[in-house]
């Protein structure tokens, strides 16, 4: 006991000097040690990345797996498990070179045919998302171990934002090769090539990471271990976070209304960064089949009539950004001269009398994702009934808030979508009338169809040449804008909140979820 | 032997109980909007008829109900409560990994309820007349008046972030390492604000019922026999009144520690405690069918089995029942 | 000594009478005081009590008046008491009334039922009921009626055992008056006394039952209730303790209330038992 305690005196008074000789420099050199503490809510249903997609497993399991490609900010491609890659001039073919020497964790050897078999067998099966995406592949090759070779069956310029962990994460072929991919024992314990190892999960307490000894990047990652902490209370967590339990609060890990207060508190500190490829889109569905949503004018009055500075302001602290249109401002392809919808409950009134809307009570149905939701809800319910709108708020939890909406069975409903980085990937699916079906809460669930706007989402996803594609763009964005098949209230911000003396910590557009590779303590 | 065929009469009652509760949660549970293949399709932020349609074979939701209803029943009966679907793990698994915490924090609570409630109401039905009586009682009122999770937050704000005294939630200490001893140790003080707060309103609710019982039972025909035979004071509370007055009590006590079980859900929530109320909550907005029958099925047999033990205790306790049938 | 006498002799329960009164009252002039709804986003979000004139107990995260709130959850609040103990008693009396009377088979069928809601554990019913129902005041209301009928099934049942041997009922059975009758006429008046008091404890407990739901985010999203208020406030309780605690002591002081006026209606209507104490 007593010898212990002077050897970490030593090691502390060893470390003061240190950084009293180079201030400067113990700020920028990446310190080995250390473990990170984490909140994660809810709690996961498993951590086999391929097979769950489920948000909390992507964010623990992103140090487990990894993809091909990551993306900086800007959501430009950078190297991962390929070392460097190229594009033929016609768009159709994609040459992946893999990083040498790639081990997973149980010793085998990672080489192309592990590429080959994630991406055409194992994620073509498990991962709807990356099976729409593969729809337009011809063929999936691997020339030897270390290349890798997709060939598009006519140009698709989005399919370069297709390789990331949470898209198409690599799957050990020896493991699940011929087997059953949900009853496979090793899902329990998943293995990737990741920096991180899984090592132990305490149901309903904890899951515990472990660093990867033998990870392929030198001197990477730089912590020992990493806990997740599953809290269930929002309170809770704060409470955590403030006595000092907890070092890293993810995006949504706390209710909005406390983040200026821990983000606030002494050494905390705050980032919006990490969010650049999801770029959640909070919109309301408006039913374009029936009832006064099926009205133009009733849509648009919604428009008028929501007072979307005053939820950016109450509700989410100031962060986030009002959409003037269907697309995020993020992305290349966003139409920035695009008019914007004030909030005018006037204008509202007026559309309602021109429309001669009787009164007939609308649906509303929240988000059950946490109390800012909730409140938000109320708000909007507020809002419209303030122009005239008879409203009734359904409230539902997740499971029922999936159902009503897969099944059409709402006037009014709250909801958020992913972008990612692309809008072939993450817009044309809630427009396009080819994407009207019953059974999933994420695709075009309002009803919305205009044969042009379809003509010009499906001519624009296959245009090689960027401008052609912006005009299409352009015009598809004026066309939604004036039709208004669903509101478009908020560009989501997701704030994370952590310990300034951790470093590094997101370092690319998917944040957290990219993992821990280069986040490294600053120890004192 | 009357009193074997008793007891096998009762254990037959109660697996008809507890199979018509499994069958009546079942339809219930079914009657709810949503299953768990559309939870799950909806977390994944993607999703196709195909990825529906596979989930649901896999899960055998594709099944007529009657058809799932008999393949649950016929494997409960076997003594196999299924997989969780979300969690791809079985469900007896799940279920005995997350008792014992539960049980350790009920457990407690109980006791500390049970010992502090029936302490503090006999002090309040000796002072009946005095001030200190009144004082316990007003406070036990306000205990019983205030909400359970109302005192869980301001117990976590007062005593873990203001004071830090002791840890805001969770079972252990993470990453501590902590073993034998030391691990009890880190265990017990991690218990000790979940289990005061569950324990408060059930203490008051003691308090409450042994006062009155004490009272009615210290004007009745044999304790005033005793104090006419001019036994001490304290030797008439302890042995005649409190032992007659306790056996209402254990009457309440009984059926309460079953459903304290299932009833921590708001205290493991606040607290995150790993227990079984949160992962029946869970359980629940997941529309995890097996994992929240299987549930449903244990609390209900540890209620029928809190039924039981009591009925034991209650004869060993009771003179005149013993005599009967003796 | 007449009942109010007897009631009006334990200071607890007048104290408690006058505060239920005035609930009651802030109940009833709410839609008269804040005719507007309370939902109404009037000033800007986070103002203390007091900060502002007109706000008396200053306004909630999104700006609503709390004063407004509090009294029209009173209404919200008392009546989800009220009208669940009344759909609990419309079940569990008749119920216990059936099985103590005829006893036998009936008795034993009957208790068998009342025995499966016991058996499982009350908060877990009423959450998946209100989940399955989906949240909106009828699903709370029956939520909270299925779950706490079956003691006072129970209580009827004890009492009509020990009453249907009483000399006056024997006398009516000897008249030939019809089993209705006697259970209507003779037997059930006098087992009201203990219904009483059990329904007043029901009504504080339902109150409580619905904020807990209502904590967990099963309240109606449509009423504000006491419940919803302090819900909505537990993740600002550090930034307005206000928020949380108004809400709070409105519930305890409405539960405490309803104790002292049981426990006084047990001693008035049980002259025997006060006497003792």
């Amino acid at each position: 006991m007593t010898l212990l305690s002077s050897v970490t005196g030593r090691l502390t008074a060893a470390a003061l000097l240190v950084t009293l000789a180079a201030p400067a420099s113990a700020q920028e050199t990446p310190q080995s040690g250390g473990v990170a503490n984490v909140a994660i809510q809810p709690e996961p249903p498993g951590l086999m990345l391929p097979l769950v997609q489920n948000a909390p497993t992507q964010r623990v399991a992103g140090n487990i797996f990894e993809g091909l490609l990551r993306y900086d900010t800007d959501l430009e491609p950078m190297p991962q498990l390929a070392d460097s890659w190229e594009i033929s001039d016609d768009g159709l073919t994609y040459t992946f070179h893999l990083h040498p020497g790639v081990k997973w964790h149980d010793g085998e050897a990672f080489t192309a045919a592990d590429v080959v078999f994630s991406a055409d067998v194992f994620l073509r099966e498990t991962n709807p998302r990356t099976r729409a995406i593969l729809d337009h592949v011809e063929s999936i090759e691997a020339p030897d171990d270390e290349t890798v070779v997709f060939t598009l069956k006519q140009p698709f310029p989005a399919f370069i934002q297709a390789f990331e962990v949470g898209t198409m994460p690599m799957v050990p072929k020896h493991i699940y090769e011929g087997t059953d991919f949900y009853n496979n024992p090793a899902n329990n314990h998943p293995i990737g090539t990741g920096p991180f190892e899984f090592a132990k999960w305490d149901r309903g307490s904890v899951i515990e990471l472990d660093k990867n000894p033998d990870y392929y990047e030198d001197g990477k990652p730089y912590l020992d271990k990493i806990y997740w902490h599953v809290i269930p209370d929002a309170a809770s967590r704060a409470a955590a976070y403030e006595n000092g339990t907890l070092d890293i609060m993810p995006a949504g890990s706390v209710e909005n209304f406390d983040i200026p207060r821990l983000s606030g508190m002494d050494g905390s500190c705050m980032t919006e960064q990490g969010n650049e490829f999801f770029n959640p889109f909070a919109m309301l569905w408006l039913n374009n089949r029936e009832g006064p949503t099926a009205d133009k004018r009733f849509r648009q009055a919604v428009m008028y009539a929501i007072d979307r500075d005053f939820a950016k302001n109450v509700l989410w602290n100031g962060l986030g950004k009002v959409p003037n249109g269907p697309f995020s401002s993020t992305l290349a392809a966003h139409d920035d001269d695009l008019e914007q919808y004030p909030y005018d409950p006037d204008k509202a009134e007026e559309l309602l009398d021109e429309m001669g809307y009787d009164g007939k009570p609308v649906r509303l149905l929240p988000l059950p994702y946490g109390e800012t939701w909730t409140r938000w809800g109320e708000a909007v319910r507020q809002n419209l009934e303030d122009v005239g709108i008879n409203v009734e708020t359904e409230s539902s939890d997740v499971a029922g808030w999936n159902q009503k909406i897969s099944d059409w069975d709402y006037d009014i409903a709250f909801t958020y979508l992913f972008q990612y980085g692309d809008p072939s990937l993450g817009i044309a699916r809630t427009y396009i009338s080819s994407n009207i079906a019953k059974g999933s809460p994420w695709n075009n669930v309002e009803g919305y169809e205009n044969p042009k706007a379809d003509e010009l989402f499906a001519k624009a996803a296959v245009e090689n040449d960027p401008e052609k594609r912006q005009a299409m763009y352009d015009e598809v964005q004026q066309i939604l804008h004036d039709d208004v098949p669903l509101a478009w209230i908020m560009e989501l911000a997701q704030p994370t909140i952590y310990r300034c003396n951790v470093h590094d910590l997101i370092t690319t557009g998917i944040g957290l979820n990219d993992g821990f590779k280069n986040a490294w303590i600053e120890q004192q | 032997m009357p009193y074997v065929s008793l007891i096998l009469g009762r254990i037959g009652k109660a697996v008809i109980v507890l199979l018509a509760i499994l069958v009546f949660n079942f339809f219930l549970i079914h009657a709810a909007p949503g299953d768990p293949a559309a939870v799950m399709a909806g977390e994944a932020g993607a999703t196709d008829q195909q990825f529906l349609d596979d989930l649901r074979e896999r899960f055998g939701l594709d099944q007529p109900l009657p058809v799932q209803l008999w393949r649950y029943m016929s494997g409960v009966m076997q003594l196999d409560f299924g997989y969780s679907y979300r969690q791809q793990m079985p469900v007896l698994d799940l279920i005995l990994d997350r008792l014992p915490a539960t049980l350790l924090l009920t457990g407690a609570a109980f006791v500390i309820s049970l010992v502090f409630g029936i302490l503090a109401g006999t002090l309040a039905a000796m002072r009946a007349k005095r001030p200190s009586g009144s004082i316990i009682m007003g406070l036990s009122l306000l205990f019983y008046a205030t909400p359970l999770y109302w005192v869980a937050m301001m117990a976590v704000l007062v005593f873990s972030v203001m004071l830090d005294w002791l840890p805001a939630y969770g079972y252990s200490t993470v990453g501590a390492g902590y073993t034998g001893l030391a691990h009890v140790g880190d265990v017990a003080v991690h218990l000790i604000l979940p289990a005061l707060t569950l324990g408060l309103f059930f203490m008051a609710v003691y308090t409450r019922m042994t006062r009155t019982s004490m009272l009615s039972v210290s004007q009745q025909d044999f304790v005033k026999t005793a104090r006419a035979k001019g036994l001490a004071p304290g030797v008439i509370q302890r042995r005649h009144i409190l032992r007659n007055a306790l056996l209402p009590i254990i009457t309440l006590a009984g059926l309460q520690a079953g459903q304290m079980v299932g009833g921590a859900v708001l205290t493991e929530t606040v607290f995150a405690w790993p227990g079984i109320g949160r992962l029946m909550y869970e359980a629940l907005m997941q529309r995890d069918y097996n994992l929240l029958l299987g549930i449903f099925f244990f609390c209900a047999l540890l209620v029928i089995l809190f039924n039981m033990l009591t009925d034991v205790i209650y004869r060993l306790a009771d003179p005149r029942i013993k005599e009967g049938v003796a | 000594m007449s009942f109010f006498r007897r009631f009006a002799q334990n200071r607890g329960a007048l104290v408690g009478l006058i505060i239920l009164a005035l609930v009651v009252l802030l109940a009833v002039l709410a839609p008269f005081l804040y005719p507007d709804s309370p939902w109404r986003m009037v000033q800007r979000p986070f103002l203390a009590p007091g900060e502002m004139a007109g706000f008396p107990l200053g306004t909630d995260t999104m700006g609503r008046d709390v004063a407004a709130g509090l009294a029209h959850g009173a209404w919200v609040s008392l009546l989800i008491g009220l009208i669940s103990t009344v759909v609990a008693l419309a079940i569990g009396v008749p119920l216990g009334a059936l099985a103590g009377y005829f006893g036998g088979k009936i008795d034993d069928a009957l208790m068998r039922f009342t025995e499966f809601f016991q058996t499982i554990p009350n908060f877990a019913l009423a959450i998946v009921l209100v989940a399955i129902l989906q949240p909106s005041t009828t699903s709370i209301v029956a939520a909270i009626a299925i779950v706490s009928w079956p003691p006072v099934a129970r209580l009827v049942r004890g009492e009509f055992l020990s009453l249907k041997h009483r000399e006056y009922v024997e006398a009516a059975r000897l008249v030939g008056q019809t089993h209705r009758d006697i259970i209507l006429k003779q037997i059930l008046p006098n087992t009201l006394s203990p219904v009483i008091v059990l329904a007043s404890l029901m009504v504080a407990t339902a109150i409580l039952l619905e904020s807990s739901l209502s904590f967990l985010g099963l309240g109606d999203p449509d009423t504000m209730s006491w419940g919803y208020m302090i819900g909505a406030a537990r993740t600002v309780m550090r930034q307005a303790w206000w928020l949380s605690v108004i809400p709070g002591v409105a519930i305890l002081l409405t539960v405490l209330a309803l104790n002292l006026v049981g426990e006084g209606l047990d001693d008035a209507l049980n002259p025997q038992l006060a006497r003792q104490r």
